[in-house]
């Protein structure tokens, strides 16, 4: 086990890593993240590993288990180094073929990723349109590792950032250098991450920490969770740097208990740091003696709240406390601490090994680098897709996310989590960037971006967004408790077909009230869901309040089920998946569902295979 | 001494209060939840007043105060399973298994627990079944999901239970 | 030695010792800032929201309690603001349509502004102001009682809900609760509440001077701190 104590044993190591590696012709890089263990990837791996050793082939070609890459809906995924052939869909029964393939220099076409609309095959990532127009200066290193190897890590370049630093940058250049890129914090509030670093240094005090914030709560995103499973070296060395430039000896990975393989990876990261003497006491002859520990959440959204977060570390109720005296003053344990996002640390390593004028030559004057967002919804293309601050909600719903899918139009995309907002189709040559979603009444969030079409009822998001926050509620102060509640009971209403006119003017009144009294930022953003989908969708609202009619179908007080007896062929999967008997007819003749009965469910809908299910 | 404090579960944890979260779940994934006899080992061994033990108990979605089903369902009801209709997948699991009051069925067999989000939104809706994630869920495969279990306990069942049952 | 400092409160400087919070020094100067959840020598916690003032600074204007902000030098505060009035009543609204069985949050209700309530009335018996909380574990140390459970589950109860013996029964924990004090006209039954809108505190004075206080009797037995017992 290496002990690296200088910089230069580092790079030594490196070397040797390297050639080491020689002997190798080609690299299988298979992603076992979350979502592709899903899709059963790990009896790939298995198969894998299996046609290599039958086929003599173990010592040239290497297999190499990464985390997620992001292109969840086409896993289990195999690329092929080098060459960067990109396998899709790939099943254990295909292990054979591929394996002999990639020892003759051939490609099995029917693995490779087809185009849904041209039909074309595409061999590289580049040739597929979903990453064509993305940036992947974080995700794109997923690839490159094996979570659970920091071998792999080294080899790659990684821990260089940390070596630059500690063979002689002083505590105030780093922070100058991560000033001067203009990195913004990337778990929602879009702090100058730079500015940050500078008041906890400053803040009185000889014990300090670092935090990072991998609570992940926002329903629909899930960039966190892929940076920390696939790569938590990254965020050990952007949270070593930021130690070193804060002057933290302690710190904690914040990781929510619902993503036990990152908390997995993350242990053992950990370890293998500390086995390697990248922490603990004087790192690389530094004199920085700084160690890291994972705390693991118990299912409470408010605990990605700063002060929750720590009250939680700290073993307590994750109940928020006022902000009138900030964190990085007086934070966990009340001395000064300085909390991030994984995102955000994970672009540390990039602005010091390249300089923050290669940071900042992307984005936008006041929303620099690039960022990962949650594409997901209704839309051909889901996945983590990586880009420019500027790039418009257009090209990555349309280029890259391939558009809506059964031919629906996209009507509106939720951005920002349950803190965000939904903003319609009319503005989606609007830029992604801090600035101008906050002033559409949405924001960027932690980078959830979650795409709605003509089948989803923007008063049903307003409904869902106000239950979910009121169940997240710590419950401590009166405008979010009951504010909150209030506002439900208001949409309910509304959503029952008992709205009245003036209830959106007491709506609008509330939510104004619960946004400015609220102790805590979960409380001071819930009014957004529903203002803007007030302010964007509004027709909708009056439909329900006048009209008793829900537009898209969904609210179940005002719909009703009915069979188009044409196009229904008497399958009878409706009749056997109804939950309350509703439905009735004979086999192969078209059935009839009895509206007394029926409560609007909508199963039968989603199963028809016919489509001769409607709603009116 | 107590039971747990016997098999070693407060190791290096005795009078530490911010390790109370970590032991929490250590004993609800040991158990299956957290009983009162653990509530009020902890709170000696790791000096909490019982009312902090009890407030974080009930305070945190991951701990369960009564015991669980054999087998969890776990639903993903995030936002971008919630527009692929999840909402459907907790009405077909209560509409197919007898429950008790709460989230545990009659037959202890079950317990469905909804959670806000598990991160694998590309591939909603997500239902984790024992540990094991399933994605694209619709009412019928959860529906089939459910009889597989079913059908598994059936199998498994002893000729004592067959003939007695609980 | 004390230190003393200066704020602005409303156009007056204050002057008070260090250490204190901006509601205190309102108390003591006799400033009116409504408030539920406040009483000396407890932590402030900022639960009820109806100290609720304006905190100007770098020309920004931030809505903040004052019993949770700290009074520092210079600093400048407007306590009855227009926005800071409409906020607040709309508060008092939200807490009067949630617990009207009481005569204490029927009075703070009308002295923060509200004439009508547009929210159907609900009848819980607790608003959560975390009164009997703090003094068990503060005063008495007993810490028998918490809040348990979270958002509008969360509820004042014992550990496993069963009083332990170290709950010594002192019974300080119902002397302080707002919820005890009975309107005027007797306890209203679910479905029969309404909002009462009299108060025997001297309201019609302080229609011209809504900003001082009268020295009101809030709540028969709940006072003001600005009262003496």
């Amino acid at each position: 086990m290496p002990n690296i104590t200088t910089p230069h044993e580092l790079t030594d190591l490196r070397s040797k890593l390297a050639a080491d590696a020689g002997k190798v012709t080609h690299t299988l890089a298979i992603c076992n993240g979350t979502g592709c263990q899903a899709s059963r990837s790990t009896p790939v791996v298995e198969a894998l590993n299996e046609q290599l050793a039958e086929q003599g082939l173990k010592e040239k070609i290497r297999i190499r288990v990464t985390g997620c890459q992001g292109f969840c809906e086409q896993g289990p995924v195999v690329v092929v180094e080098p060459g960067d052939t990109f396998y899709c869909r790939v099943a254990p029964e295909d292990a054979a073929e591929l394996v002999s393939s990639v020892s003759r220099g051939e490609v099995v076409e029917r693995l490779l990723y087809q185009d849904p609309v041209s039909q074309q095959r595409m061999r590289t990532e580049s040739d597929i349109p979903f990453f064509r127009s993305q940036e992947r200066v974080l995700l794109g290193q997923n690839r490159r590792v094996d979570p659970c190897s920091i071998d792999d890590y080294i080899a790659s370049g990684g821990y260089q950032a940390l070596a630059k630093v500690m063979a002689g940058m002083e505590p105030e250049s780093v922070i100058e250098e991560i000033k001067a890129s203009g990195l913004r914090g990337r778990g929602g509030a879009g702090y100058p991450t730079g500015k940050k670093w500078e008041s906890c240094r400053a803040a009185p005090g000889d014990i300090r920490y670092v935090i990072c914030n991998a609570d992940e709560g926002d329903p629909g995103a899930y960039m966190d969770r892929c940076v920390l499973e696939g790569n938590p070296h990254l965020v050990i060395e952007g949270m070593l740097i930021g130690a070193w430039a804060i002057g933290a000896q302690g710190g904690y990975i914040y990781v929510r208990k619902e993503y036990p393989l990152a908390v997995a990876n993350a242990r053992t990261a950990i370890a293998q740091a500390r086995e390697y003497g990248l922490l603990g006491s004087n790192i690389l002859g530094s004199g920085l003696s700084f160690d890291l520990e994972i705390a693991r959440g118990g299912g409470a959204f408010v605990c990605g709240e700063s002060t929750a977060l720590m009250a939680s570390i700290e073993g307590q109720v994750g109940d928020p406390s006022p902000k009138d005296v900030h964190t990085v003053e007086k934070g966990l344990w009340n001395r000064p601490t300085n909390l991030n996002n994984v995102e955000t640390w994970a672009n540390v390593p990039f602005i010091i090994n390249n300089g923050a004028a290669c940071f900042s030559a992307k984005g936008t004057e006041h929303s620099k680098g690039t960022k990962i967002f949650a594409l997901t919804g209704r839309i051909k293309n889901t996945g983590l897709v990586e880009v420019p601050m500027g790039t418009t909600l257009r090209n990555i719903i349309f280029d890259i996310g391939g558009g809506a899918t059964n031919g629906t139009a996209v009507k509106a995309v939720q951005t920002g989590g349950p803190s965000g907002g939904c903003l319609p189709a009319s503005l989606f040559d609007l830029p992604v960037d801090f600035e101008t979603l906050s002033e559409a009444g949405s924001m960027v969030g932690s980078g959830g971006m979650v795409v709605m079409d003509e089948r989803t009822c923007m008063v049903d998001v307003a409904k869902y967004f106000l239950e979910f926050l009121q169940e997240e509620s710590c419950g401590s102060c009166v405008p979010c408790r009951i504010g909150l509640s209030r506002m439900l009971e208001i949409v309910t209403d509304i959503a029952e077909g008992r709205g009245r006119l003036e209830q959106i003017d007491l709506l609008e009144e509330l939510a104004d009230t619960v946004a400015h009294t609220s102790l805590c930022g979960l409380g001071k953003t819930a009014p957004n869901p529903v203002l803007s989908t007030l302010r964007y969708f509004r027709e909708e609202f009056l439909s329900h309040i006048q009209e008793q009619k829900c537009p898209a179908g969904v609210c179940r007080a005002l719909t009703v089920y009915a069979i188009d007896p044409e196009k229904c062929d008497g399958c009878g999967v409706c009749l056997r998946g109804c939950p309350v008997g509703a439905i009735s007819g004979a086999k192969k003749e078209p059935h009839v569902i009895d509206p007394d009965i029926c409560t609007r469910c909508g199963i039968c809908r989603s199963e028809c295979k016919s489509d001769a299910i409607y709603v009116n | 001494m107590g039971a747990y404090a016997m098999e070693g579960l407060w190791n290096g944890r005795q009078k530490q209060p911010q390790q109370l979260i970590e032991v929490l779940l250590d004993v609800q994934e040991r158990d299956g939840f957290c009983s009162e006899e653990a509530l009020r080992e902890i709170s000696q061994e790791l000096a909490v007043p019982l009312i902090e033990v009890w407030r974080v108990a009930n305070f945190y979605q991951a701990l369960s105060l009564k015991p669980r089903g054999k087998h969890l369902i776990t639903v993903c009801l995030g936002t971008a399973c919630h527009v692929r209709s999840a909402a459907l997948l907790v009405e077909e699991c209560f509409s197919r298994i007898r429950m008790e009051t709460g989230d545990t069925s009659v037959d202890g067999l079950f317990t469905i627990e909804k959670v806000n989000c598990l991160g694998a939104c590309a591939l909603g809706p997500i239902v984790v079944l024992d540990g094991v994630y399933h994605h694209h869920m619709t009412p019928a495969k959860i529906r089939k999901l459910i009889k597989s279990v079913y059908k598994l306990e059936e199998e498994t069942m002893s000729d004592a239970e067959y003939h007695n049952p609980a | 030695m004390q230190h003393y400092i200066t704020i602005n409160m409303d156009g007056a400087r204050l002057r008070t010792p260090q250490g204190v919070s901006v509601l205190d020094v309102a108390i003591e100067y006799g400033v009116c800032i409504p408030h539920l959840c406040h009483v000396s020598n407890l932590t402030d916690i900022g639960a009820c929201r109806l100290c609720i003032v304006e905190h100007v600074s770098n020309g920004r204007s931030k809505i903040t309690t004052s019993c949770t902000l700290e009074a520092k030098e210079g600093m400048v505060i407007h306590s009855n603001s227009d926005r800071v009035r409409a906020l607040r009543k709309n508060v008092a609204e939200l807490l009067v349509a949630e617990a009207p069985n009481s005569r204490a949050v029927q009075d703070v209700a009308l002295r923060c502004g509200v004439k009508n309530v547009r929210y159907p009335f609900r009848n819980e018996n607790c608003i959560l102001c975390g009164r009997c909380v703090r003094v068990c574990a503060e005063v008495w140390q007993a810490k028998a009682i918490g809040f348990v459970g979270r958002g509008k589950d969360r509820h004042v109860d014992f550990p496993f809900g069963v009083r332990p013996d170290f709950c010594k029964m002192c019974g300080t924990c119902v002397d302080l609760c707002p919820m005890t004090i009975t309107p005027c006209n007797g306890p209203m039954k679910p479905g029969e509440e309404y909002f009462c809108g009299q108060c025997e505190s001297q309201l019609t004075m302080n229609a011209d001077f809504p900003d001082t206080c009268v020295s009101c009797d809030l709540g028969k037995g709940f006072q003001c701190e600005r009262q003496n017992p």
